[in-house]
């Protein structure tokens, strides 16, 4: 394996947080003894600070890459209209953009460069090892992350400094339309606990940062949003084991999105989350199947094609790419899969969650969800087969 | 000095007057606002604007040439018109991707040339691309003719002349070239431009030219979808309780009134309450004013969900359209129609330095056809339905109308057209659903199009955001 580069996230690597799920209780036994005592009430809650597309890179691209990055919307114009050749706004800009909000299948304007390499971060989201699969870093098989093998060699998504990098990333913390907070209840010990249950909201309040403004800090409080968040607020099960919590698949999870000042948000099918938990931190994976309408629809309105060119990112190729390597949620009528598997590096920073009508209204809501959940268990439908 | 219309001087116009003058303002008088109407305000859950629109005159008369008056628009209140009640424009400029559009101060760069190339003032695309239908093109001022001087005119306060390079003088009013629109049909109208807050990548829009608001020092008062909203001067909301006795100890832990300074005294609709022994609080249209505690959104309406608080406008729309309705979104509130789905209006200007509007039905379609269909007007149709109206639908607000579209060229059908439909318009404008929004408070459309919709592309309706300032 070569030398991989993610210092753009500092901290536990994906690799680690699945690392630690197989090592499971034994080597968490030695830990325990330093591990803090539970929360107090058995409750803590988190805000989210980072959300990206998980992408294994080594330098350059030179294993993942080996036809090196893809074009851009200024790339493919210059191909198509070289300089000289006098054209007109419906053949030239008008015609791309049109085909970017309604991209058809197709040839494409230039070669694609999907991954090529065998890694990836992620996880085995079917529980099968299949050809299309990816191998963890960490020798894991049977990987699924599609959104990778579209997004890995496309300049924008590749860190520390692409475009999309930076610019999602910063809006997490800069905007409160996509403040995803969770609550995790029950917790009776950090490392290990059976039966933990994860709330998830959406909060309304600024996050606390150091100084400068840029570092989260632990501590603060989030209100929250009852007033036009209902539909994000639902509940999960999960369990704590080694110190990292794994939950049970979510049927799906809205996620705000939002970049320069549209409101968006992802489509998560079958999510869940895989976070190494502390009192002040939880980090790790948010993984499923992303709704791929869902997905370049929130691409492209948060970003023109003035910011996509920025990281060399064509819409129109992009799309027919994700349609490729779609892997999961076949349409009924057509047959042809909605869905791409996918996984998110996340990080949380604690915070104090409070409803806005105080305690009791907080765990009215909270025993509300809870009875929903033991219904929804009780006349779960299996599962749209994924393919 | 002219006399503005409708103002009937009182006392109090005398003092504010003397005020203004012992501040400083030569040649400016404070209007006397005789209009006594409670404080407008938006109901409780920023939905729909109060029931009785407000007419207000409260703005500042100012001197201004003979020919020239005030013309109270529903959307944008008090603007300068010509002798005709045409509205008067202005287009200063703006700074976008790869420089400026607009006119800088005492320059007009509007005349009668048509253009026929891109300026490349956006991005990604180059420029010197040919623009669409250079066969039917205006020139800049067959959409906005300039407000010429007579001969013989002379400069009055703000109002001042200027030379255009053809040599003809030109009105420019605080040495902004002055322009009427071809839009505007009556007086009153202000379709070709507005001076609502939009964000850096829109066109460089033309802006209706306004007398000053008549509000005290510290206030602001600000164009938005549902009214005129009065803010601070640093733009937080003010909100007045609807029992204006109220507010106790406790409320003032979380409603902080808004002082007035001992040297203030009352003008028109502008009072002071004394709530306590030497606090002298400010009142509009005899309501006290409040600012919200901790409110972190410029322009919220949030504070209009705490029961028995409202919002302040110093003047609101009509009610819409009847069939039209408000859902809740993820976001904030949106307009909806008759079955819950989002209204989007499109936005659109050209990428030549004259930033011509391609969001009219009288200009080119090329633009909304790419963006709703790839080019295909069967797709259009299919993906962003216009918003029929039903027979005989009326609106009391001038800004809502019924027209009549050629739905295969996306032009005014003359009377008559067969195949013609009916269709619903906001300021001249048809507005659409998305094909892409399954259910009541779905916003999928949103920010469709180049510059996530700003510059010719599609824009949910938003009636209330809590997250985005008001710009959505």
């Amino acid at each position: 394996m070569c030398n991989v580069s993610r210092s753009f996230r500092p901290g536990l690597s994906a690799a680690l947080v699945t690392t630690a799920l197989l090592v499971g209780a034994g080597a968490s036994a030695g830990d325990a003894t330093s591990a803090p005592p539970p929360p107090p009430g058995g409750t803590v809650g988190y805000a989210l600070t980072d959300l990206f597309w998980s992408v294994y890179q080594t330098p350059n691209g030179k294993e993942e890459c080996p036809k090196g990055f893809n074009d851009g919307p200024r790339e493919q114009y210059a191909k198509l209209f070289p300089g000289g050749r006098k054209v007109n706004v419906v053949e030239s800009q008008l015609k791309l953009e049109g085909q970017t909000w309604w991209p058809s299948p197709g040839p494409d304007l230039s070669e694609f460069h999907a991954v090529q390499g065998k890694y990836s971060y992620g996880l085995n989201l079917d529980g099968k090892v299949g050809p299309n699969d990816f191998t963890h870093p960490d020798g894991t098989p049977g990987i699924d992350n599609g959104v990778y093998r579209a997004v890995g060699c496309i300049i924008g998504f590749r860190g520390p400094d692409g475009v999309e990098v930076i610019f999602q990333n910063k809006a997490i913390t800069s905007d409160t339309f996509n403040r995803t907070i969770i609550e995790l209840n029950g917790v009776d010990s950090w490392e290990k606990d059976d039966d933990v249950t994860v709330t998830i909201f959406r909060g309304r309040d600024r996050l606390l940062t150091d100084a400068t403004g840029n570092k989260v800090l632990p501590g603060g409080t989030q209100r929250i949003d009852t007033r036009w968040g209902k539909k994000l607020i639902q509940q999960v099960k999960g369990r704590i084991e080694g110190g990292v919590l794994t939950t049970e698949p979510t049927r799906q999870m809205i996620i705000p999105w939002q970049n320069l000042s549209v409101p968006s948000f992802q489509l998560i099918r079958d999510m869940r989350l895989v976070l190494k938990v502390s009192p002040t931190h939880a980090q790790g994976l948010l993984a499923g199947y992303a709704d791929i309408d869902t997905w370049y629809r929130q691409l492209i309105r948060n970003d023109s094609t003035h910011h996509l060119s920025n990281g060399q990112i064509s819409g129109i190729s992009l799309y027919k790419a994700l349609r490729r390597f779609a892997d999961a949620y076949p349409d009924p009528k057509t047959g042809e899969n909605t869905a791409i598997s996918t996984a998110l590096d996340a990080k949380f920073t604690q915070v104090f969650i409070q409803h806005p009508d105080g305690d009791a209204a907080k765990a009215e809501l909270i025993s509300s969800l809870e009875s929903q959940q033991a219904a929804r268990v009780a006349t779960a439908q299996p599962r749209q087969q994924r393919q | 000095m002219s006399k503005v219309q409708g103002i009937v001087r009182t006392d109090s116009w005398l003092e504010t007057k003397a005020l203004a003058r012992s501040a400083g303002l030569p040649m400016i008088a404070l209007a006397a606002v005789l209009l006594s109407q409670p404080a407008v305000s938006a109901p409780a859950k920023g939905s729909t604007p109060a029931a009785a629109p407000a007419v207000s005159r409260d703005y500042l008369e100012v001197p201004m040439p003979p020919g020239f008056r005030v013309e109270i628009s529903e959307l944008e209140g008090p603007v300068f018109a010509d002798e005709k009640g045409r509205t008067l424009y202005s287009w200063p400029a703006r700074l976008l991707r790869n420089g400026f559009a607009g006119e800088q101060k005492g320059t007009p760069r509007c005349y009668d040339e048509v253009l026929k190339e891109t300026a490349g003032l956006m991005s990604p695309y180059p420029p010197g691309v040919l623009l669409p239908e250079l066969d039917k093109r205006p020139s800049c001022t067959d959409l906005w003719p300039p407000v010429l001087a007579p001969q013989g005119a002379e400069k009055v306060g703000k109002w001042s002349i200027i030379e255009r390079k053809d040599g003809t003088k030109q009105w420019a009013y605080d040495e902004e070239p002055l322009y009427t629109s071809v839009l505007d049909r009556q007086p009153g109208d202000v379709l070709g431009g507005t001076s609502r807050r939009h964000r850096g990548d829109s066109p460089v829009i033309r802006v209706p030219v306004s007398p000053p608001p008549l509000v005290p020092p510290g206030f602001a008062v600000t164009t938005t979808v549902n009214g005129r909203l009065l803010t601070t001067d640093r733009n937080y909301s003010v909100y007045t309780p609807e029992d204006p006795s109220a507010c106790d100890a406790a409320c003032l832990q979380r409603w902080k009134p808004v002082l007035a300074p001992q040297t203030a005294k009352p003008h028109g609709d502008w009072t002071m309450v004394t709530p306590s022994p030497g606090v002298r609080q400010w009142a509009f249209r005899n309501q006290p004013l409040y600012t919200r505690e901790g409110e972190t959104q410029l322009w919220s309406l949030e504070g209009s969900d705490e029961p028995g608080w409202r919002n302040v406008y110093v003047q609101t729309v009509r009610p819409r359209p009847a069939s039209f309705t408000i859902q809740d979104t993820l976001a904030g509130q949106v307009l909806a129609d008759s079955r819950g789905m989002t209204i989007y209006t499109y936005v659109c200007g050209d990428d030549s330095l004259h930033q011509l509007s391609c969001e009219h039905p009288m200009d080119t379609q090329v633009y909304r056809l790419a963006v709703c269909g790839a080019g295909s007007v069967e797709q259009c149709l299919r993906n962003w339905p216009y918003v029929k109206a039903e027979p005989g639908a009326k609106s009391d607000s001038r800004l809502w109308s019924v027209m009549s579209i050629d739905p295969m060229t996306g032009h005014i059908a003359p009377p008559g057209q067969s195949g013609a439909i009916s269709v619903w318009a906001y300021r001249d404008r048809p507005v659409y659903t998305y094909i892409g929004d399954l259910q009541p408070g779905d916003v999928n459309g949103a920010g469709t199009g180049e510059w996530r919709g700003q510059r010719n592309g599609l824009k949910a309706f938003w009636v209330r955001d809590d997250y985005f300032g008001g710009t959505l």
